[in-house]
This record gives structure tokens, sequence and C-alpha cells, in this order.
């Protein structure tokens, strides 16, 4: 059982818990016990079980606990599910959260829901589904935020250590817009039914534009935007260039996921084309860091070769595709920080969907 | 932090090497891991990417400290 705080009012409350540095420095839905319940029920769990411990702290992530953070996040209780999968992933020990809040590289954990959870949440997928404007994808990051903070216990400067961080970090969801895509959704790749929910978690930077126009030719067009996108997958300033590993996340707009698609590639094999063309020499690398470094294996393996050749993405699995976003000239790349015991790799949870109980009318006092 | 309280749980003298900048962090976690007594030594900020010159004269300066505070912890 929570803690529970009294106030005076709401304002006081509110006030009361922006000086508990228990916010992300918004106005908060005031997590009352009612409210609590209400978002409880809506998980067919019980509040006191366990989604697993949120580091650095290491809090006992319960269901309770996510139903304030939801609450909090100005959640409705329809999208709790996804709130109780999102945060069993971030608890998970794979994910490194301890670390992840720790390091002063600036990351967050970025949330991609599939499946029929899209729609019966009414999470966006097209234009802007990562901008303002959705309360779906607005509530449910920032519920994973909060329960970061009041769980995990990530606060900048002591206890979350990002030199800048990024706004992911206030929310970071989305949903892959499998209508447009030319594939299967990015969950049936990663061994879940069509028919399954899921929320897939990879830890990164914030969105990078990749431009790429489009050619009269289809072969030259898509193989532009390989380019590009290997390039930008490839940034000498991105630590999964010097650190060969972490996993990062493109995200094609549908024009140019079709573009691939058109010229016969598929999820599968854009990830392995990637995963070549993304890489830099080491003389390359030799001009933006300090000669025996040895932050790469690859250097401390190898030694110093110019002609090495060291790849950003560990794998074709290392790289997340997903479609999402208006049609148009760009498409996105998150790079992502490619540290922790675990490497910083992705983890995909099934929602639970199913397990929702009736949630009981609130009515206005008489 | 967590390396040390690791290895101080099983009985293993340790100590923290925390940077300056890091010390509330390594108080934070020193305490939600229920060890905040756990010997710690701070190092200047940063140390990370400075090279093997630099972190050969930080252990010079560090080392008696950290002797000292291993002899404290066993």
């Amino acid at each position: 059982m929570s803690q529970r705080l009294t106030a005076a009012s709401e304002e006081a409350a509110l006030e009361q818990l922006h000086a508990d540095g228990c916010t992300d420095g918004l106005p908060v839905v005031i997590p009352t016990p009612e409210r609590v319940e209400r978002m409880v029920l809506a998980s067919g769990l019980d509040g006191d079980v366990s989604l697993g411990q949120l580091g650095p702290n290491l809090g006992e992530a319960t269901v309770e606990k996510a139903a304030i953070a939801a609450v909090m996040a100005g959640c409705l209780p329809d999208y709790f599910p996804v709130v109780v999968a999102a945060v069993r992933a971030v608890s998970d020990p794979r994910m490194d959260m301890t670390e992840v809040q720790a390091t002063t590289h600036n990351l967050g954990p970025l949330l991609v829901v599939n499946g029929p959870a899209v729609g019966a949440c009414g999470i966006a997928s097209g234009f802007g589904a990562l901008g303002p404007g959705h309360r779906a994808n607005a509530s449910i990051g920032r519920a994973v935020r909060l329960a970061m903070i009041n769980i995990g216990g990530g606060r900048p400067g002591t206890s979350d250590m990002a030199l800048l961080g990024h706004p992911g970090k206030f929310t970071f969801c989305l949903g892959e817009d499998e209508e447009a895509s030319p594939w299967p959704p990015l969950h049936t790749s990663l061994g879940f039914g069509i028919d399954q929910s899921t929320v897939t978690v990879a830890c990164t930077e914030g969105p990078h534009s990749v431009l790429c126009f489009p050619d009269d030719d289809p072969e030259v067009y898509a193989d532009h935007l390989l380019n590009v996108l290997a390039a930008s997958l490839s940034g000498l300033g991105a630590n999964n260039t010097h650190f060969a590993r972490g996993t990062q996340v493109l995200v094609l707009n549908p024009d140019h996921a079709t573009a691939l698609a058109d010229v016969g590639y598929d999820r599968a094999t854009i990830a392995e084309v990637l995963c070549q063309r993304a890489k830099r020499t080491w003389s390359e690398l030799s001009t933006v860091r300090a000669r025996g470094s040895g932050i790469d294996r690859h250097q401390r393996s190898q030694g110093e070769d110019p002609e090495l050749v060291v790849h950003a993405l560990s794998s074709p699995e290392a790289l997340l595709i997903l479609v999402a976003g208006g049609t148009g000239l760009y498409s996105t790349v998150m790079p992502s920080w490619g540290a922790g015991p675990h490497g910083n790799s992705h983890l995909t949870v099934e929602i639970d969907l199913d397990q929702t109980c009736e949630i009981p009318l609130v009515m206005p006092a008489s | 932090m967590r390396d040390a309280i690791k290895a101080a749980r099983r009985d293993t003298p340790a100590v923290a090497l925390v940077t300056t900048k890091f010390s509330p962090q390594g108080d934070f976690v020193s305490r939600s891991a229920g060890m905040p007594d756990i010997p710690r030594v701070i190092l200047p900020h940063p140390v990370a990417g400075t090279g093997e010159k630099a972190m050969k004269m930080v252990a010079d300066d560090i080392a008696d400290e950290v002797l000292q505070a291993l002899g404290a912890a066993g």
C-alpha cells in the first residue's frame, strides 16, 4: 500500500507534489484513492502485484504504484494495460534501467505499441505521432516517466545524470501505422501474433530527421534512401558508432517504406543492408576521438588499423524498423547509448487487453 | 557504487570510487541499496575519457586514501 498524503485542496496537493519532486515539472492529476482504484481495476490485477523493480532506487513497481503514475499523467483507465506492460518492460533487469537513468548520455525509453491496443486506445501513429495533441500517446509515455521518477527515483542531477536530457523524457510513445505499412507489423517479426498487442521498449536518443527525395528510377530511389539512412545510423557523434552495439530505431514514413517495398525489400532485408552499410573506418573514427581511448571492442581486439571497419549495428536484429508518421520526405532515426550490462537492447512485452474489469462510473456529487 | 555494494555484501572489503559530480548520485544509490555508509573515495570530475596519463595521476593521488578506506572496511 502506498503512503497516503493529505492536503487541504487539490491545488495544495499539486504544489506539495511539485515541492516533493514527484512531478515532471508540469501539473499532474492528483492521484486520489478513488482515481487510483479505478485505474487498478482497469488492469484486472491486484494493486499489490509487482511488475518488477525499477532502478536506480530499485523501487517495487506494483500495479498500484503504476496506477498512481497513470492517474498523475492523465491516462484514461483504458490506457492502463499499456502502461502496465510498459512498466513491466522498463522494470525488467535486461533493460538496465539503473544504468539508463544514471548515465550522462541523453536517452529515454521509446514505447512502440503494436496490435489491437493501438486502435483500442486511440494511439496515434500518423502525422505528428511523437508530437503534441494525442492524449493516449502523451499520457501513456508520461506515466512511464512518472514511474521512473517516483518508483525508480530518477531525478535530474542526483540520480538521473543525463547531461542535457531530451524532450522525449517527458513522454515518448507512438503506435506503428500498421495499415500504412507495406509489411506485417513490427511485433510479428519479434515473435508475437498479429492479434496480440505489444509494447516494444528501446531506450534511445530523440528523433533525428533523415531527408530523402524521390527519384524517377525506383531502384536509385531505394538505394539513395538506404545510403542516407545508413549514414544517419552511423553518425560520428553517435555512441553506437563508437561502441558498435545498442538497439537503434528507424521510423520509416509510409512513402519511404513503400518505395523500399516496391523494389522488393522487407523489414529483414532492410535491416541486413543497413547493418552492412552503417559503418565507419578506423581512419574516419580517428578524426574525432583520442588515440588510445580504447572505447570500442574492435579497437581493443584489433588495434588501430586505419582500414578497420566498425559497424554501428552489431547485427540486423539491433535495428528496430517501424512505419509511422505522415507521408512525405522525412524518415527518422533514433540512435542510442550502446552501453550498460545488457548493451542497451530492446524488449517487447505483451499487453493484456482482456483482463479489464468493469469500471464504475464516477458520479458528480449532488 | 553498486559494484562496491555487491562486493561488500559478499564480505569482500570494498571502496566505491565516485567523482565529485556523481557524489550526490552515489549517496542516493547507497541509501537506496541500504548501505549508506559504504566507504567511498571522491575523484575529480570527469574521469571517463581523460586518457591513461590522467588516470594514472588520479590513481597516484588517491591510492593511499583507497588503502586506508579498504583497511577500515576490512
